[in-house]
């Protein structure tokens, strides 16, 4: 997707995330700064160089796209180099990635693995660890802000 | 999971699907995908079709024979679902027009497996 789209929906889903408390909202809000985190980075990806900016969507299935038509609207199947990422790692990358946007990944990385134990299982939350998970988006957004050469919203 | 935790997780989302707006069209897809399918994942267990210790994450990637049973089974909250996951790459990870219609789809499918899911208990 073009870096002004992945941009603003990164601002719609940080807008909606801080509205929901990390730990009474647990399953929506780490979502929710997955899919920020997600968009910012296929942002910061596309703008170093790493994958092409490309008018495709990811769909479920790694490195398949859907490639729109903007006048009929609708979309067709397509296998092509990266392009967005769905996550940190699918597809690979196989061009230079900045120092910056690997430690955004990492931090990334974070949030994707608290879906399994608290969006699809149930696990409790301990005393601390919504903490640590703002800290991981916090953290992600900077470095990327900052591979991006401006601040986003979410850093704060 | 035991069905009385996927509930209470479906219950958690939809709360917390109450905080969007209309115009937070990629989270109410989303919400409406996760607590979808934990109210799909209590009618599996309900039916039998899928013992307790054993969940499925998206329609979409169904083994084939449990897909054959799931829509013989319970075929109307298969395609509930399968409308909600189709609307992510447009509208999540893509930025075609028309979020916020897709988003009310979203949410009537939702509600067409919460429906089932509580007339079957």
């Amino acid at each position: 997707m073009k870096i002004a789209s992945h941009l603003e929906k990164f601002e719609r889903l940080d807008a909606v995330r801080r509205r929901l408390d990390p730990a009474a909202d647990r399953e929506l809000w780490i979502w929710t700064a997955m899919n920020a985190c997600t968009h910012l980075l296929n942002a910061a990806l596309h703008h170093c160089g790493a994958t092409e900016e490309i008018d495709s969507f990811h769909s479920q299935i790694e490195g398949r796209y859907a490639v729109p038509d903007r006048v009929t609207g609708a979309l067709s199947d397509s296998r092509h180099r990266p392009g967005d990422v769905m996550h940190v790692g699918q597809p690979a990358i196989d061009r230079p990635i900045p120092p910056a946007v690997e430690r955004a990944c990492t931090a990334l990385k974070i949030i994707e693995d608290l879906r399994e134990p608290y969006v699809r299982g149930n696990q409790p939350v301990t005393d601390g660890a919504p903490a640590q998970w703002q800290l991981a988006y916090s953290h992600c957004i900077a470095e990327l802000s900052a591979a991006l050469g401006a601040p986003a919203k979410g850093v704060k | 999971m035991r069905i009385e935790d996927h509930l209470a997780k479906a219950h958690s989302i939809e709360r917390s699907l109450a905080r969007c707006t209309a115009a937070d069209y990629e989270t109410v897809i989303e919400a409406a995908m996760l607590a979808g399918t934990h109210w799909f994942n209590i009618l599996l267990h309900q039916t039998n079709l899928m013992p307790s210790d054993r969940d499925a994450m998206h329609a979409e990637f169904l083994a084939p024979a449990d897909r054959h049973n799931v829509r013989a089974t319970v075929p109307d909250a298969l395609r509930a679902l399968e409308e909600i996951e189709r609307l992510r790459t447009p509208y999540v990870r893509g930025d075609m027009p028309g979020g916020e219609q897709a988003a009310a789809h979203a949410l009537e499918c939702l509600c067409r497996l919460r429906d089932s899911a509580l007339a079957n208990r």
